[in-house]
């Protein structure tokens, strides 16, 4: 598990903190999103969770090691895919993946396996500077893996991938969900947020602004709202009416008796929009 | 087994790129002059051009004298050509000394105006007493335009007379002593290996940073120290090979390899382990650049005294390199010092370690840097 009590973080030790009071848990098996726009200081707090950047202020355990005593072997137990893919250009992939299975005191999975869980079978033996963005994107988390680690760290992890890819990946991090390995996310993508997480974590400059379920978010924050299109005198109308309010069910009605119906949805408010309710802020 | 990855890794890295290749190619390069073109000894002849302007029988006695000390008795007819005119010159080469005698006094100032050599015109006066004129460049010291006022005022019998009357003992018998070839080998030695491994293994770190994998090491449980050797091991062994493959060839079975071995070790130590450290402080090579130049141009400074011994200040002595050209130069002599190159290895070794350590400190603090 993860527990982070009033951490915070400044560059540049003048008192200006790019992470601030932040407090949260993470528990065993559970998919935590760290939802906020560029600059938010989500990935400032993955880097002290994950010990790329000292701990200056705060209480931080993550998987029964407290980060106040430094200790290597935690990294036994993590595996963290970076934003920006950091690859050897001048190794091929296999190399790559070969060269950090032997960094660790446990056991690894094998580089050929994985190359093929991310879609990159057949590439073992080309210099990861030939990749594609996305295949040395695939290739980093990969890497990431190769441990078989019981905290996972994501930052942003289907960021400037096609499609398809972002995909394999989102798939590729229920899968191992379900395998029991918790994992830790930012991005500022709602619908990753929304489809992977159990939990999410507002975060505006530096300081969190609530944590709760995407389902329960949308619970409390979200309008319900059908949107119908119909036929009126051989034109489309199309119109969003509450599903709570008594003037809106009535029209709904009188809609539905007297007009053709051409579409109708129910529409829930989206992550992106609560977030903005929430926090007065865009996700950009 | 971690680190012997890291290393072997490494040495792939380097293998693919630029920078290992340019140590191996320069060295190849100073091999190729050191073999081609630079012979063991440089010449010290000084060539001298002069004219007799004097009746022949007298001019003949003078050149009855130089004929003495020619190495094979004999004067050669020769056409000297300077800026596409021939001057015709009697040649007398001495083991010192190459004369023309030229024909006419127009000949000797165009030759010291041209070649920019000392010239001298010898005549007779209306006494029928030597006179001597030298055309100078204008660049000799007070002391040599002393030296040539007085040099006529004794007669050269009581010159040569004194000079023979000094006892000049040497304090020392049976000293080494490296031909003038061998003595550019300690520079070679510590520019190749020392200076080269400074700059390169900053340059690694920072195509590293550019990659990001230093980020992605500092999530294994690998300490920062076994990445930090791997690189200095690369550096030792890219040292060692540029160095054996300049060594060998130039001088043979005469070096204490073993010693020589030890020293490029710890130098090539201390010069990375000082690389990593200046690296720490910037983000890419263009921002270490005037650091790295900086030192290295200190480091250049022994050089200069080691070739100008009479330009020797003791702070020089301070400078790693100084100590590094002298260790170098006594391993070349192969004369067995051994403890004094085992204190200078140690002191390299001793140092090398506080800044290796140091550099391990920052590293750790600064990998996102």
């Amino acid at each position: 598990m993860i527990s982070v009590k009033n951490l915070y973080h400044s560059y540049n030790k003048d008192g200006k903190y790019q992470v601030k009071d932040v407090s949260f848990e993470v528990a065993n098996g559970e998919v935590f999103g760290f939802l906020g726009p560029s600059g938010a200081g989500k990935s400032t707090a993955l880097n002290i969770l994950t010990g790329l950047l000292p701990l200056q202020q705060g209480e931080v355990v993550v998987g029964g090691y407290d980060l106040k005593k430094v200790s290597n072997e935690r990294f036994n137990k993590i595996g963290m895919s970076f934003e920006q893919s950091n690859v050897y250009s001048k190794l091929t992939a296999k190399e790559n993946l070969d060269f950090y299975r032997k960094l660790f005191d446990v056991p690894t999975l094998d580089s050929h396996a994985l190359l093929k869980l991310v879609g990159l079978e057949g590439k073992e033996h080309v210099k990861a500077g030939e990749f594609s963005k996305g295949m040395k994107h695939r290739l980093t988390f990969a890497r990431s893996m190769i441990n078989n680690p019981e905290m996972w760290f994501l930052d942003e992890p289907t960021t400037g991938l096609d499609p398809s890819i972002a995909a394999d990946i989102k798939d590729i991090i229920k899968e191992k969900n379900k395998e029991g390995v918790t994992v830790f996310l930012t991005t500022h993508n709602m619908f990753i947020a929304d489809e992977l997480c159990d939990r999410v974590a507002f975060i505006v400059d530096g300081e969190i602004k609530l944590i709760d379920s995407p389902k329960n978010l949308k619970l409390q924050y979200g309008d319900k709202l059908v949107e119908v299109e119909y036929m009126e005198k051989g034109e489309v109308i199309k119109t969003t009416l509450s599903t709570v309010l008594p003037e809106d069910k009535r029209e709904l009605q009188k809609i539905i008796e007297h007009h053709d119906i051409q579409t109708m949805h129910t529409k829930e408010a989206t992550l992106e929009e609560i977030f903005i309710k929430v926090t007065g802020r865009g996700l950009v | 087994m971690k680190l012997f990855s890291s290393f072997i890794k490494e040495l792939k890295l380097a293998s693919r790129g630029f920078y290992f290749y340019v140590e191996l190619f320069m060295a190849v390069i100073i091999l190729a002059v050191f073999l081609l073109l630079v012979p063991d000894n440089f010449n010290n002849q000084r060539t001298e051009y002069i004219y007799f302007d004097m009746p022949r029988q007298t001019s003949e006695l003078f050149l009855q004298e130089i004929l003495q000390e020619d190495t094979d008795g004999k004067a050669a007819p020769v056409k000297v050509e300077v800026d596409k005119q021939e001057k015709d010159a009697m040649l007398y080469t001495t083991s010192d000394q190459k004369i023309y005698v030229l024909t006419s006094r127009e000949d000797v100032i165009y030759m010291a105006d041209k070649e920019k050599k000392i010239a001298a015109v010898v005549k007779l006066d209306s006494d029928n007493a030597i006179n001597y004129e030298y055309y100078l460049q204008g660049y000799e010291s007070d002391k040599f335009k002393n030296l040539l006022k007085i040099l006529h005022v004794e007669s050269n019998e009581t010159i040569e007379a004194a000079m023979n009357n000094q006892d000049v003992k040497p304090l020392a018998d049976n000293t080494l002593v490296l031909s003038d070839k061998e003595n550019m080998m300690p520079s070679v030695l510590v520019f190749n290996g020392a200076l080269m491994g400074l700059f390169i293994i900053a340059a690694y770190i920072f195509l590293d940073r550019k990659e990001g994998v230093i980020m992605a090491y500092a999530v294994t449980p690998s300490p920062v120290w076994q990445y930090l050797m791997s690189k200095v091991g690369v550096i030792l062994v890219t040292t060692i090979l540029s160095s054996f493959l300049v060594i060998i060839p130039v001088m043979g079975t005469q070096p204490d390899y073993l010693l020589l071995l030890l020293l490029l070790v710890t130098t090539a130590f201390f010069s990375s382990s000082l690389g990593l450290l200046i690296a720490s402080f910037y983000k890419n090579v263009t921002q270490a650049f005037g650091a790295i130049y900086g030192f290295m141009l200190l480091m250049i400074l022994p050089n200069i005294a080691y070739f100008i011994p009479s330009w020797n200040p003791d702070y020089l002595k301070l400078i790693p390199t100084y100590p590094m050209l002298e260790g170098f130069k006594s391993v070349l002599l192969g004369n067995n010092d051994w403890l004094y190159v085992l204190t200078i290895s140690g002191g390299f070794l001793l140092v090398g370690a506080i800044l290796f350590s140091i550099s391990n400190r920052r590293y750790k603090k600064t990998l996102l840097g």
